[in-house]
């Protein structure tokens, strides 16, 4: 039962190459930093139509993702859509009259808030509301549109 | 608790019962096995002779009686004092069953290292004293499977006598043995018995061996105690099974056939159906 | 039909009473990881023959299977255009299934059988009976650092190969087959959820290495002790390993990824 330096050597290099596989993982395969909530504030958006919007769904300002959506609920008063997201700490100078919409990121792609900056002189705090919204574009209403759209022209 | 009379005894079964599915093993047997002497427990292969030491070692349960070791009863004591006691006793295992993935050195030093907190200098000094006494101190570093059976048990006995047991309890030690080891290992128990005072258990159906080196002796068939006394008075024993026992009889008491029914009409029986 | 129904009862009540014996068995066990803890030299030593030996088997499998998926998901992809995301399948199906079973599955040919076999022939051998009459506990001393060897290699092994895979199958459709490489990597960083992908990864390992050294431990330490009972013990343990984990791979993705 000697045991040998040999053995802790390899056993050592197990457990390290295991930890460095794990260490991977994290950082180059998956985006660890979504893992750790960075501290922000919530804003919320009403939408008439949250279409395929999923909780952690991006946030987007001008194509750059600024927070993530953190909750996503029904508001039984008004027949809302209510949107929770969490916008990063530093970007805290987004406009009071900042508009919201939902859009697909490409043909199948998943639904991501894309924010459009106003021209207001305040900003966005915590817990400040969206008033102005653009719902999901839901594909079947679109088709019924254009269909329609084509009727008409005809008569 | 217990009269003066039963504290000379190392060991003593006090109407013990066992019992194997429904094969009963051991009816209501009782032995003592008097402190510093070599006892033997003889009887035919199969009588349960090695589950007797398991009793002892508390390793089973009986299911009736009693067994009482050193002044405590084995089956009534929590798990830590069982291995406490265990600690005072001996095993020396029919294979060995020495640790095949340590050499003979380490297997010596095992339960020095298990239970005691020594430097590994004054292991090493144990170690190789223990060896000395069975005359393989050169053998240290072997591994278990270059060993021949005979130095095998004689390993096992080193490393059983390695924390200076009270007792030593021998699992059919001559059994499978060239007649040189026989002798070495005949001679091993009584050297042993003698200089480090232990209170020796042998099982085994060797009698000429057996019956030179035992003080007391007790014979087991089906479960009972059949004879016991000390050699002269067994080899002088009046009963048949004895006799046929101690002189390896094919016939006798103990019949050679399995059943007893009928030969012949065994054998027309088939016929008939 | 009597006689079936009898049968039906006899084997139920074996199994119940195995899985009785097993459940001790393996409370028995987690005792011992207070004797693991002051002398973690046994748990080294076993990591080394659990862990280490194993590495190697890992290692190349992953590297393959990761190959392999590679190739597949181009040839499938690419009939979408979508070359882009053959990263984001190729570490999916990895990290999330084939990382955690595939090593799971090999570990049980390769450790879990040795690990019957040898207990199994230390209890022919009289050897765990032995070490119980020199009062030191074989479950505590033999089978407690194997266990916890297991439990903890499982999840670094399962890490290994889902990594190596991600790298072969990069290899493949980078090197070979002209992905390129940002997309590969950025895409699958912004589809794999760290909780949702790496750790649930984790978990599944660390609950399979935890089920294939508990049942092939017992069954080595619960054989018949003769050579034909050990062999058949090795031969469940790699088959109950398996269907152990491949039915807890099930039940653990329900829950994991039931609900999206």
């Amino acid at each position: 039962m000697q045991h040998s330096k040999t053995l802790d050597t390899l056993v050592g290099l197990f457990v390290a190459s295991g930890i460095v596989a794990f260490l991977f993982l994290s950082m180059q395969v998956s985006n660890l930093s979504s893992f750790v909530e960075p501290a922000g504030y919530l804003v919320i958006a009403r939408f008439d139509n949250a279409g395929g919007l999923k909780v952690k769904a991006p946030v987007t300002v001008a194509g750059v993702r600024i927070g993530r959506v953190s909750a996503i609920s029904f508001d039984e008063q008004q027949f809302q859509a209510v949107v929770k997201m969490r916008i990063e700490k530093k970007y805290n100078r987004l406009p009071d009259d900042t508009s919201a919409s939902i859009f697909t990121a490409g043909l199948l792609g998943e639904q991501y808030v894309s924010l459009e900056p106003g021209g207001s002189e305040d900003y966005l705090q915590d817990g400040s509301e969206i008033d102005i919204t653009q719902s999901a574009l839901v594909l079947e209403e679109i088709i019924g549109q254009l269909l329609f759209k084509k009727a008409g022209e005809k008569d | 608790m217990y009269s003066a009379a039963q504290t000379d005894n190392t060991v003593s079964i006090q109407n013990l019962s066992f019992s194997r599915g429904d094969r009963k093993i051991f009816d209501d047997i009782s032995m003592q096995f008097a402190r510093g002497k070599i006892t033997a427990i003889m009887g035919p292969s199969g009588t349960g002779k090695t589950t007797l030491l398991k009793l002892i070692g508390g390793q089973l349960c009986p299911e009736q009686g009693c067994i009482v070791v050193d002044g405590e009863n084995v089956h009534q004591l929590r798990l830590a004092d069982l291995y406490d006691l265990r600690k005072r006793m001996g095993m020396l295992f029919q294979s060995g069953a020495l640790l095949t993935d340590m050499s003979v050195y380490d297997n010596v030093a095992f339960p020095l290292r298990e239970h005691t907190r020594l430097t590994e200098s004054l292991i090493r000094t144990l170690v190789l004293m223990k060896l000395q006494s069975v005359g393989l101190r050169g053998a240290r570093d072997l591994m278990p499977n270059e060993l021949s059976g005979g130095m095998a048990r004689r390993v096992a006995l080193a490393r059983a006598i390695a924390l200076d047991p009270m007792m030593i309890m021998y699992d059919e030690p001559f059994t499978g043995q060239d007649p040189i080891s026989l002798g070495v290992l005949v001679k091993l128990i009584k050297t042993l018995n003698s200089t480090l005072h232990l209170t020796s258990i042998v099982v085994s159906h060797d009698v000429q061996e057996t019956a030179a080196i035992a003080d007391y002796i007790y014979l087991i068939s089906d479960g009972k105690v059949v004879g016991q006394g000390t050699p002269e008075q067994i080899s002088r024993s009046e009963s048949g099974w004895v006799r046929q026992f101690m002189r390896g009889d094919a016939d006798g008491p103990v019949r050679f056939h399995y059943t007893d029914d009928d030969y012949l009409e065994d054998l027309f029986h088939t016929e008939e159906q | 039909m009597l006689y079936v129904l009898q049968q039906l009862g006899y084997v139920t009540r074996q199994r119940l009473t195995k899985l009785g014996r097993g459940t001790f068995f393996l409370l028995h066990v987690l005792t011992g990881i207070s004797d693991i803890l002051r002398r973690p030299e046994l748990l080294i030593r076993q990591l080394y023959s659990v862990g280490v030996l194993t590495f190697l088997i890992i290692t190349v499998s992953g590297l393959f299977v990761g190959m392999v998926l590679g190739l597949q998901g181009y040839y499938v992809l690419s009939d979408f255009g979508a070359e882009e995301t053959l990263g984001v399948m190729v570490a999916t199906s990895l990290v999330r299934e084939l990382g955690p079973v595939v090593s799971a599955l090999l570990f049980a040919g390769r450790a879990d059988s040795a690990l019957t076999a040898e207990i199994g022939l230390m209890k022919a051998t009289e050897q765990l009976s032995g070490m119980e009459m020199m009062a030191v506990d074989p479950v505590k001393r033999i089978i407690a650092p194997r266990f916890f060897a297991g439990f903890f290699s499982m999840p670094l092994l399962a890490a290994l190969f889902s990594m190596i895979g991600v790298l072969g199958g990069q290899m493949v459709g980078v090197g070979l087959l002209g992905v390129d490489d940002g997309a590969f990597w950025s895409q699958m960083q912004a589809k794999l959820d760290f909780s949702d992908d790496i750790l649930n990864g984790i978990i599944k390992s660390t609950v399979f290495g935890f089920v294939a050294s508990w049942i092939a431990l017992f069954e080595g330490y619960d054989a018949v002790p003769t050579s034909e009972g050990v062999s058949r013990a090795t031969t469940r343990t790699v088959v109950n390993s398996a269907f152990a984990t491949l039915g807890l791979d099930f039940i653990l993705t329900a829950l994991m990824f039931g609900d999206d």
